[in-house]
């Protein structure tokens, strides 16, 4: 707010923005897909159960991601902490899905 | 990107709520109208009038699906209730082997019955149902994508409630604070007023309105333990597979008898909706549904008897402590178990969003008008905003006018007439953005507000003119539903008017403007 736009400066801006949102609507719902998903093998409940109650959380999970990302100082730490998450989660469910099949 | 947190929020609010507004305006308008559609189709089908016992109308409705639909695959009856007083039947015709299911129009597989089973001749008309479709449905679209849209502009809605709340630090002190005539502060202010003043049901509805389609969106949580998700409901909802016919014929029992057992088991509930599949045959069964005025749970139990014996076949299984969780959540977004009080009570947080919606619109436009480098010729953006905002705003008001208004006055025989009461509500719409494209945006404003006004005005008085119900017979006769309906016209009326006033008047400061300070910056 301190600085004066410019054109550079607003051409910038809007970069930013975009990749922000990009990072925060894509990103987010690929991190939480994961995350419900490893809820619902995760939980200690009948299945049926465990995926309805990860079902249930998976929209505040999502708020609070998108939240984050537009909180985060810089793309280079959102990006740190999508790919982090994407690989740890996605791991996570590879190796259950692995040992412990579907329904 | 290098603001504070709260700057942050601000900017994520603004543009949150600006993307997806206009369709959250309308879904928050139609959804608050639809908790009270059967009222509404009440008022639009006026031809109803006669309220019978639930257990004799489903024995009648019964007796004429018997007479006329015995080899459908499936019945259900919807019994009368206090909210609704005809039998509403429809039923699922054979299916022809080899042949895909051809699309019925809607008279061809329902009927509208009285307590004795006699279809009722009433004017073709989607009523309240539509608007609570709409809601989510929209419309002129197909109905996956239109869910799609709708859960994407509920997700934005949730991040802007979030971030929003975030954004505004000074809560509670504010929601003291209404300053009328004050431009930009007034609007400001409206739109934190409204916000807080219902912010738990914002929350709530935005929350549980996802949830109402949770599976659509998000799909992982049940692929990730099914491989199939018809593996999932079979769980879920055991006994649902469709039955072969046997072939052998055997007569249905008498079904007063069973919804007593049922009733007594749901500790004297009433049962909502009848099911008969099979009808006629030995496999059939008969399905009776708790009615949903009684539990909050929007997954009503149900109890399932055989068809030719009326033995007790299967019972609603105990529900785990996340299927009642969701079913709950249903049930709170719905509001179908709220009583009259309560109802209103979610009818006015409704309008209290609605108005939320629209003035956080406005005050968009509001505040960047006075930093336009030139505010008489603004930019396309902020003229696209401006018009968009009263084709939204007044736009769908004049629509749900012109929607009554159409089911009192096209002709009671005409072709496609409950489609043609739908497409009149989206060419007010479309004729109000037409306005507002054409006149300049202040004189737009109060023509179309005014416009808006005088169509509700015009509901009661055509009400009066076309159909013998109305406030005053209804004062006399104790008809309450058409003197509420007219009140309730009047009061929006009132409301429009009172808008159009307040538009004509206001000034705008557009040039003479100081810079706002800094605090109004970060909390607007």
């Amino acid at each position: 707010m301190a600085v004066p736009p410019t054109r550079t400066g607003i051409a910038q801006q809007r970069l930013h923005v975009l990749a922000r949102a990009i990072a925060a609507i894509i990103g987010g719902y690929v991190v939480t897909a994961l995350a419900v998903a490893c809820l619902a093998r995760l939980l200690p409940m009948r299945h049926a159960e465990a995926s309805i109650a990860a079902t249930l959380a998976s929209f505040a999970i999502y708020a609070g991601i998108i939240v984050a990302i537009f909180w985060a100082k810089s793309m280079l730490r959102v990006c740190m902490g999508l790919g982090s998450a994407l690989l740890l989660l996605g791991a996570a469910l590879y190796l259950s899905i692995l040992t412990g099949g579907r329904l | 990107m290098k603001e504070s947190f709260r700057q942050s929020m601000a900017w994520l609010h603004t543009w949150t709520g600006l993307m997806f507004g206009w369709l959250l305006f309308a879904m928050f308008l139609t959804g608050t109208a639809a908790y009270f559609q059967q009222e509404i189709s009440r008022w639009m089908r006026p031809e109803l009038v006669a309220n019978a016992d639930p257990a004799n109308a489903t024995q009648a409705a019964i007796d004429y699906l018997q007479a006329r639909q015995p080899d459908a695959e499936s019945w259900f009856i919807t019994p009368p209730s206090v909210r609704n007083p005809a039998t509403e039947v429809f039923w699922q015709p054979k299916k022809v082997e080899g042949k895909p299911p051809t699309r019925r129009k809607r008279g061809e597989t329902s009927a509208t019955l009285d307590g004795g089973g006699h279809p009722v001749t009433v004017r073709e008309t989607r009523g309240g149902f539509f608007l609570y479709r709409f809601h989510f449905d929209l419309h002129y679209m197909p109905v996956i994508w239109a869910r799609y849209v709708v859960g994407v502009a509920a997700m934005f809605m949730l991040v802007a409630i979030l971030s929003g709340i975030i954004t505004h630090k000074k809560i509670f002190a504010d929601f003291f604070m209404l300053r009328f005539g004050k431009g930009q502060r007034s609007w400001l202010d409206a739109h934190n007023v409204t916000a807080v003043f219902a912010l738990p049901f914002y929350l709530m509805i935005t929350y549980t309105g996802l949830v109402t389609l949770a599976t659509q969106y998000m799909p992982w949580g049940v692929m990730a333990n099914y491989a199939s998700t018809e593996t999932f409901f079979e769980e879920l909802f055991p006994g649902r597979a469709d039955v072969p016919r046997s072939g052998v014929a055997a007569p249905l029992v008498s079904v007063s008898p069973l919804m007593a057992i049922a009733s007594r088991t749901w500790g004297g509930a009433g049962v909502g909706s009848i099911q008969v599949t099979n009808p006629g045959d030995s496999t059939a069964t008969i399905t009776l549904r708790r009615s949903a005025t009684t539990a909050i749970g929007a997954r009503g139990e149900s109890i399932v008897f055989g068809g030719p014996s009326g033995k007790l076949l299967d019972r609603h299984a105990q529900e785990g402590g996340a299927l009642a969780t969701q079913s709950v959540m249903v049930g709170i977004h719905a509001g179908r178990f709220a009583d009259w009080g309560l109802r209103w009570l979610y009818f006015l947080s409704g309008i209290g969003g609605t108005i939320m919606v629209g003035s956080g619109l406005v005050l968009w436009t509001v505040k960047r008008r006075a930093k336009l480098p030139d505010p008489m010729q603004p930019h396309f953006g902020f003229r696209l905003v401006e018009r968009l905002n009263i084709a939204a705003i007044v736009g769908l008001p004049a629509g749900l006018a012109t929607y009554f208004l159409a089911n009192r006055l096209l002709p009671i025989a005409m072709a496609d007439r409950a489609e043609w009461e739908i497409n009149s509500l989206f060419l007010a719409w479309a004729g109000v953005l037409f306005w507002a494209c054409v006149r300049p945006q202040r004189r737009a404003w109060v023509e179309s507000l005014s416009c808006a006004a005088a169509l509700f005005v015009a509901v009661p008085i055509v009400n009066a003119l076309t159909v013998p119900r109305n406030m005053l017979t209804g004062l006399m006769t104790g008809d309450w539903l058409f003197v509420a309906f007219d009140m309730a016209m009047v009061a929006l009326a009132c409301a429009l008017g009172w808008a159009a006033r307040k538009a004509a008047r206001a000034k705008p400061k557009t040039m003479h403007r100081n810079r706002p300070n800094r605090k109004e910056l970060i909390t607007a």
